[in-house]
């Protein structure tokens, strides 16, 4: 209906506006998508050709090289299993924790909520640093570890919040007729209320797979020490500052790379279609919950 | 057997001890808390003293107290002045420049008749926020660098400059790439929750705006902007907020020791004095220090807002 009437009634200020948002909404599109396509043709690129530019649209020497050298280095592949480990066991740990702790906390009538909820908000919102943090992981134990990387967040304040408002709308009685039965609370929890939330384990999944996936920090500077540790992101991250300083002309790259069809910067590149892939695969569902989860966060404040 | 959990009428023991199971998963939940949150916390009271690190986790406790010494320290540092000016320097242009963005954006994807090309454009402009810092450097290595960089490729191809700009790599440009980068990764994420304040206006306002005969630049001024005013206010509440903590993972992702005078924030600069120099007493003061002056400053805007346009956090 009111597109119809708009239609109709479309004055020169509707036309100048509408362009002028096209435009700009074009821009933008351009400017977000360009940069990642830029890095694909790339990455299937001669790295070598590459380095004589003019490659804007489609790759010119078409090769599958940078991949193959990726993959053949050990390095490598010792990062992406060790970032597929933290991952799987970062978000498994993280989503049933949380939604445990949050399980509890939705109760009603809970003795102490008030307090809990306390704790909660000061967990939140305060932070001893870096430093103090660091001196803690260490009288733990936890440094150059594995559990270093996936204990520590193990639990998330936010996600806690977010799981608490979701398990409130569950109904009672689901738990109740149960309890009649006989059922303890973990069962009740493993059977029957994480099966009826599929929706907040995904969302809650989502978002930490994306961050366990993402972090390089955690590697960097909690397990420095261990090479075995190193996770794709932080061992992506060494190579880019390295690469980022280095300031060598187009013709040392070449002599440099004059045994092998690639430069540092195309197996680089292929790095970075590798690391991004799994986050571009889960996106379409990323995106389905993202909005109820910010919204979430906006309203609490 | 009763219904567990409603009956708020029980006693308070008597409660506790139905409740017990779901206590336990609470308990667990505060136990971690108090392991990876509070006791950090205690210990950040290492600022205040002469810590060694040789004399373990009690040694945070039982080291002599020296006062406000390291705070002192800090402040006579000599990069003191060039770390508050980048940190400050850098969130105040964010404030200026990336802050109103979203709103424009957020308002011009309101304006587009729904369609498929407006879902494509949203969801392509949320997709950078997913992305980590680590690929967004790769990303504009590939697009700045001084050797391959697709940009200087094109302004040397085009006469535009005569050797390449060294864009990655010189403290005159780092602020602004800087700013360029934030604004690609954020703008579309940072625009969601103005949109899903748009989404909640009254159409009947625009409506009635519309017979009283406003275009719709005259909407948009008069009821947009208004609508989400609320919004717009807590948002940058936490900016004024924000001003004094940098985005930590763009200074160590895009800084390196070319541009380290214009890079260098705070809270690098608490990594390196720490957990590099090994000063952990002097770093955790450091670090304190920008924490407090970031909670007042959010206490004052806050207040600040609250006098104003009579929206606040807390």
């Amino acid at each position: 209906m009111a597109v119809n009437r708009n239609a109709i009634r479309r004055t020169t200020e509707d036309k100048v506006i509408d362009t002028v948002v096209f435009i700009f909404v074009t821009l933008v599109l351009l400017v977000t998508i360009y940069p990642f396509y830029y890095v694909v043709i790339l990455s299937l690129n001669d790295g070598v050709d590459a380095l004589s530019g003019g490659i804007y649209l489609l790759p010119r020497h078409f090769t599958l090289t940078n991949y193959e050298q990726f993959l053949s280095d050990s390095k490598w592949i010792d990062a992406i299993t060790v970032s597929v480990a933290k991952t799987l066991a970062g978000t498994s740990l993280t989503v049933l924790f949380t939604c445990m702790v949050a399980y509890g906390l939705s109760t009603p009538g809970l003795v102490g909520k008030k307090v809990y909820n306390i704790i909660l908000l000061i967990c939140m919102y305060f932070s001893g640093g870096l430093i103090p943090y660091y001196l803690t992981l260490r009288a733990y134990g936890l440094l150059n570890t594995f559990w270093v990387l996936v204990i520590p967040t193990m639990f998330s304040t936010y996600y806690c919040i977010l799981a608490v408002s979701f398990f409130k709308e569950l109904p009672a009685e689901l738990g109740e007729s149960a309890r009649l039965d006989g059922a303890g609370e973990v069962t009740i929890f493993l059977r029957i209320i994480l099966p009826l939330s599929k929706a907040l384990l995904a969302t809650l999944a989502l978002f930490a797979a994306v961050s366990q996936w993402n972090s390089w920090s955690d590697t960097a500077f909690f397990a420095p020490a261990n090479k075995g540790l190193r996770t794709l992101a932080s061992l992506m991250r060494e190579v880019i500052t390295k690469n980022q300083v280095d300031v060598s002309s187009k013709q040392a790259m070449m002599q440099s790379a004059r045994h092998s069809k690639v430069t540092a910067t195309s197996v680089q590149m292929a790095a970075m279609i590798i690391a991004v892939l799994p986050i571009v695969m889960v996106y379409p569902f990323l995106q389905r919950f993202f909005v109820k989860g910010i919204m979430l966060g906006a309203v609490k404040g | 057997m009763e219904v567990i959990s409603l009956d708020i009428h029980q006693s308070f023991g008597k409660r506790l001890r139905k409740q017990l199971p779901l206590q336990i998963f609470v308990w667990l939940g505060l136990l971690f808390l108090l392991l990876f949150s509070l006791i950090p916390m205690a210990g950040v009271i290492i600022a205040f003293k002469d810590y060694n690190i040789k004399t373990g986790f009690g040694g945070m406790f039982t080291a002599p107290f020296i006062g406000l010494k390291h705070f002192g320290s800090f402040i006579n540092d000599r990069k003191f002045g060039e770390l508050m000016r980048n940190t400050v320097g850098l969130s105040a242009l964010k404030l200026v420049f990336s802050f109103p963005l979203p709103i424009m954006f957020a308002v011009m994807i309101t304006e587009m008749r729904g369609s498929a090309y407006k879902r494509l454009v949203q969801t392509a402009s949320y997709l950078p926020h997913f992305i980590s810092w680590t690929i967004v450097a790769g990303i504009l290595h590939a697009f700045f660098s001084t050797g391959t960089g697709l940009v200087n490729e094109l302004l040397l191809a085009w006469g535009w400059i005569e050797k390449p700009l060294p864009i990655l790599i010189s403290a005159d440009y780092y602020y602004g790439l800087a700013l360029f980068s934030e604004i690609w990764k954020e703008m579309g994420w940072n625009a969601i929750i103005y949109m899903a304040a748009m989404a909640g206006i009254d159409p009947s306002l625009y409506e009635s705006a519309q017979i009283d005969g406003a275009g719709r630049l005259k909407r948009i001024w008069h009821v947009t902007i208004p609508c989400i005013q609320g919004t717009i206010a807590v948002l940058l509440i936490l900016a004024i907020g924000g001003l004094f903590s940098a985005n930590f993972d763009q200074a160590m992702l895009l800084g390196n020791s070319l541009n380290i005078s214009r890079s260098q924030v705070i809270d690098v600069y608490v990594y390196k004095a720490g957990l590099s120099q090994e000063r952990y007493d002097y770093a955790a003061a450091a670090g304190l220090f920008q924490s407090f002056i970031s909670l007042v400053l959010v206490i004052l805007s806050n207040s600040a807002s609250r006098k104003l346009t009579g929206a606040s956090l807390f």
